[in-house]
């Protein structure tokens, strides 16, 4: 079960979510919004999660805000992109499961990246306690549902073109 | 091999994800609606400069004053804000992003620009005490 294989895919995906956010890093902010990304991480997470299933995306989220956070080295962007992450991807299983037949890959990473926002944000205010951040909420969701259809393209994309290909060991 | 454990084929685009999205979009709209009735962009008098959640500064927009900056220190070192003429904005702040400083200049009650990694905030609101629209102001003076 966790034998190489696992370890590789694994290894495949985080070094993913890390080269797509730090090709992210080269935009400029969407919206003069704390929290207002992109996204393009998250491609690799909702990758795990329909090529491998929850444990997969989860691992691969977790890890990948991990060597992200000490990569940067930065602690506030640790703990915003591991809670970001974190409740994020708890979501999308959640969307993704009992409803097998209601939520398409869209709308699964719709609401993985409307729900990555509104967590950062929420930690944002963890930090500077000012109940004012909130008025970017609305901003927050709307830039996600764009982010989100693009992140969800591309990741069907991918999940697509690696049917087929004998994933996991046997 | 199709069916190994856990793996899904996405498919199609389905009615619950346009659901979603609609969903979202009008409440988040109605949201933003709702906000800025509540301010109606009604010109602030008077902004508050915060750094990690405690009051630094106030200074006042007076519409005939000239514009000044003032430099108050972060978490990561100085914020330099620029006020007058009604209006208050960052000037220059030790962050990376520098969302703060892109947000330019804000005028309205209840407006705010926050710098996340240097912990400052500014916000502008109306006269001492009276709390502008009954926005969030009022719980924190």
């Amino acid at each position: 079960m966790r034998g190489t294989r696992h370890v590789t895919n694994l290894a495949l995906l985080v070094s993913t979510g890390l080269v797509l956010s730090i090709i992210e890093t080269m935009f400029p902010p969407l919206l003069p919004v704390p929290g207002a990304k992109l996204g393009l991480a998250n491609i690799a997470t909702v990758i795990a999660l329909y090529s491998f299933g929850p444990g997969m995306a989860l691992e691969v989220t977790l890890l990948r805000s991990l060597v992200g956070g000490v990569l940067r080295g930065s602690v506030i962007g640790l703990f915003l992109s591991f809670s970001g992450g974190l409740v994020s991807t708890l979501v999308m299983i959640a969307f993704v499961e009992p409803f097998d037949d209601g939520f398409s890959i869209l709308g699964v990473s719709v609401a993985g990246a409307v729900t990555h926002n509104t967590v950062q944000l929420l930690a944002a205010y963890l930090l500077v306690r000012h109940a004012a951040l909130f008025y970017y909420a609305p901003y927050l969701v709307l830039v996600a549902i764009p982010t989100g259809l693009f992140v969800g393209l591309a990741s069907r994309r991918v999940t697509l073109s690696l049917e087929g290909l004998p994933l996991q060991s046997r | 091999m199709a069916s190994s454990e856990g793996r899904r084929i996405p498919g199609r685009a389905k009615v619950a994800d346009a659901v979603l999205v609609m969903l979202l979009v009008v409440a988040s709209v109605a949201s933003l609606v709702l906000v800025s009735r509540a301010s109606a962009g009604e010109k602030g008098s008077l902004a508050i400069i915060e750094v990690n959640g405690k009051e630094v500064k106030r200074v006042a927009l007076g519409d005939g004053q000239k514009t000044r900056t003032v430099t108050v220190r972060g978490v990561n070192g100085p914020s330099t804000i620029e006020f007058g003429r009604g209006r208050v904005r960052m000037l220059e702040s030790r962050c990376r992003d520098r969302i703060c400083v892109r947000r330019g200049w804000i005028d309205s009650r209840g407006d705010t620009i926050v710098c996340l990694p240097n912990r400052v905030v500014i916000r502008v609101t109306g006269k001492r005490g009276t709390g502008g629209g009954g926005l969030v102001d009022s719980v924190t003076e």
